[in-house]
């Protein structure tokens, strides 16, 4: 399969370095998730890739073209935040249509691509509500609607289902996992959750105590049995988390 | 009553303790009206008489309409400006800083000195109360506006940013939407003091208005007359806020 997403080298510094290196090859319909102890770096990780932070050192390409912060790209992003950046002031179709505008996609035909996305997200007979009258699993439901709506070529998603209960966010996996059969998209996957990343991701990326690299990259091919794969992570993000606060205190 | 409970609401829009307390407000006012005399404070069948007779006249629309236009003109200028000065702040962070520092300066600024200012600059015109109107709402919709322009939730603009919305899309869908409420907010404060300040103004130099008439009103001693056309002021602001400001907020809200 062809590589769709290189990173190279890529590191950040802040006042104090938070990623190191980090490299990583990315195949056309993976679905990564990235994984880590809090504050080494995921969410920054994510914004580099996504052209929304420059990086201090290294490079991203996407499709063989580099990914520079404030650029347009000749390749489609969508991204999914931790929250879900509706406009509270349009309807869940009027979002989405929104941001098929600058694709030069006449208004009909906006309408309808909305309506099917919207669809696919379990959102049908939603479409004309505004995002403050629907639950908060229906408005990351409608984000994820919005930024499948373009036809990314790749999709980042950061802790899409942090703000869920427990329940929600089952059913979220499951949608998610469900739509990426469906559409085959390339998606990239922040998670804490191991048991998320577990069930979702086709390939993990565990990254390291701050200055982060990359500690391990697992295939989450069934030929691991789950249980032991859960396992074998969590004693890894333990002892990353003591790594980092040892760090913290010498 | 054709609807069940839609007599029960009519007694409730009343606000019947209000009523009640307007009730002994009048029989109070009438004995002190019967104390100290006409001059000094008119009967309230005086004032209602007197409300009758500007009505039948038409002089209420005479005196109200000439007010009215001044503020529209006064007050419409400066909404006009205090939305470019929005703008600016919203454009660029060095207009920010020197819009901060204007509109410190003119909330600071009494009344009295654009009365006199307007005065020398404009005489005995229109323009004296329609400046004055102007330079006393202006600070108050421009704080309204740039505040509005500085709460823009960033991370709305970000999300514009990845799906590339261009500037004049981000502007239409995100930056208007997020200020109008803000714009509304000052607008009806505003208009508010431009109906205190222009009736003010009016006292000098002009011959029509509210302001001029209760001034006249008070000098040829007809005190009933400076109580009526107090009357018509509140009836002018409590109108326009309910037939204007609130069905315009209600319009924006209907997201929520």
């Amino acid at each position: 399969m062809a590589v769709k997403l290189q990173v190279s080298g890529v590191g950040k510094d802040y006042l104090i370095p938070v990623i190191d290196t980090v490299s990583f090859s990315v195949e056309a319909g993976e679905f990564v998730c990235l994984l880590g102890p809090n504050g080494c770096g995921k969410t920054t990780l994510l914004r580099i890739i996504g052209g929304l932070e420059p990086a201090t050192r290294g490079a991203v390409l996407l499709d063989d073209r580099p990914v520079v912060a404030g650029d347009v790209h000749t390749r489609k992003v969508g991204v999914v935040f931790q929250e879900d950046r509706l406009l509270p002031w349009m309807t869940l179709a009027e979002n989405v249509a929104l941001v098929l505008k600058p694709l030069g996609v006449p208004a009909a035909e906006r309408r309808a691509i909305a309506r099917r996305h919207l669809g696919l997200a379990g959102l049908a007979g939603f479409e004309g509500y505004y995002p403050g009258r629907v639950s908060g699993g229906m408005r990351q439901r409608a984000a994820i609607a919005r930024a499948l709506a373009i036809e990314p070529d790749v999709l980042l998603m950061d802790e899409p289902f942090g703000a869920l209960d427990a329940q929600n966010r089952r059913i979220m996996q499951t949608e998610v996992r469900r739509i990426w059969q469906q559409t085959g998209r390339t998606i990239l996957f922040v998670t804490h959750s191991i048991e998320e990343a577990v069930a979702i991701g086709t390939t993990l990326l565990m990254m390291s105590a701050r200055p982060s690299r990359l500690r391990e990259l697992i295939r989450n091919d069934g030929r691991v049995e789950r249980a032991k794969l859960i396992d074998d992570l969590n004693t890894m993000i333990m002892e990353e988390v003591e790594r980092q606060q040892g760090g913290a205190s010498a | 009553m054709a609807q069940p409970g839609g007599g029960r609401d009519w007694v409730a829009r009343l606000h019947l303790p209000t009523l009640g307390v307007m009730l002994v407000i009048a029989a109070v006012w009438s004995l002190l009206s019967w104390r100290y005399g006409a001059y000094v404070l008119p009967s309230p069948a005086s004032v209602v008489r007197g409300f009758g007779e500007i009505l039948a006249t038409g002089e209420v629309w005479t005196h109200t309409g000439a007010s009215l236009y001044r503020i529209l003109v006064g007050f419409g200028g400066a909404v006009g400006l205090a939305v470019l000065m929005g703008l600016a702040a919203f454009l660029s962070p060095r207009a920010r800083g020197v819009v901060h520092d204007v509109l410190a300066v003119l909330n600071a600024t009494s009344v009295f000195v654009w009365i006199v200012i307007s005065i020398i600059w404009f005489g005995l015109s229109n323009w004296a109360p329609i400046f004055t109107t102007f330079m006393i709402t202006l600070p108050v919709v421009a704080s309204n506006i740039v505040e509005g322009v500085e709460n823009v939730d960033r991370r709305l603009l970000e999300m514009g940013d990845v799906y590339r919305l261009p500037g004049r899309e981000k502007f239409r869908s995100i930056v208007i939407p997020s200020t109008l409420p803000y714009l509304v907010a000052g607008m009806k404060v505003g208009f508010g003091l431009a109906l205190k300040v222009s009736v003010v103004a009016e006292i000098f130099g002009v011959t029509s208005g509210i302001g001029y008439i209760m001034n006249y009103s008070r000098e040829i001693l007809e005190t009933q007359m400076v109580f009526v056309w107090a009357l018509v002021m509140i009836l002018v602001m409590m109108v326009t806020d309910k037939l204007v400001f609130d069905a315009v907020s209600r319009r924006l809200a209907r997201w929520r």
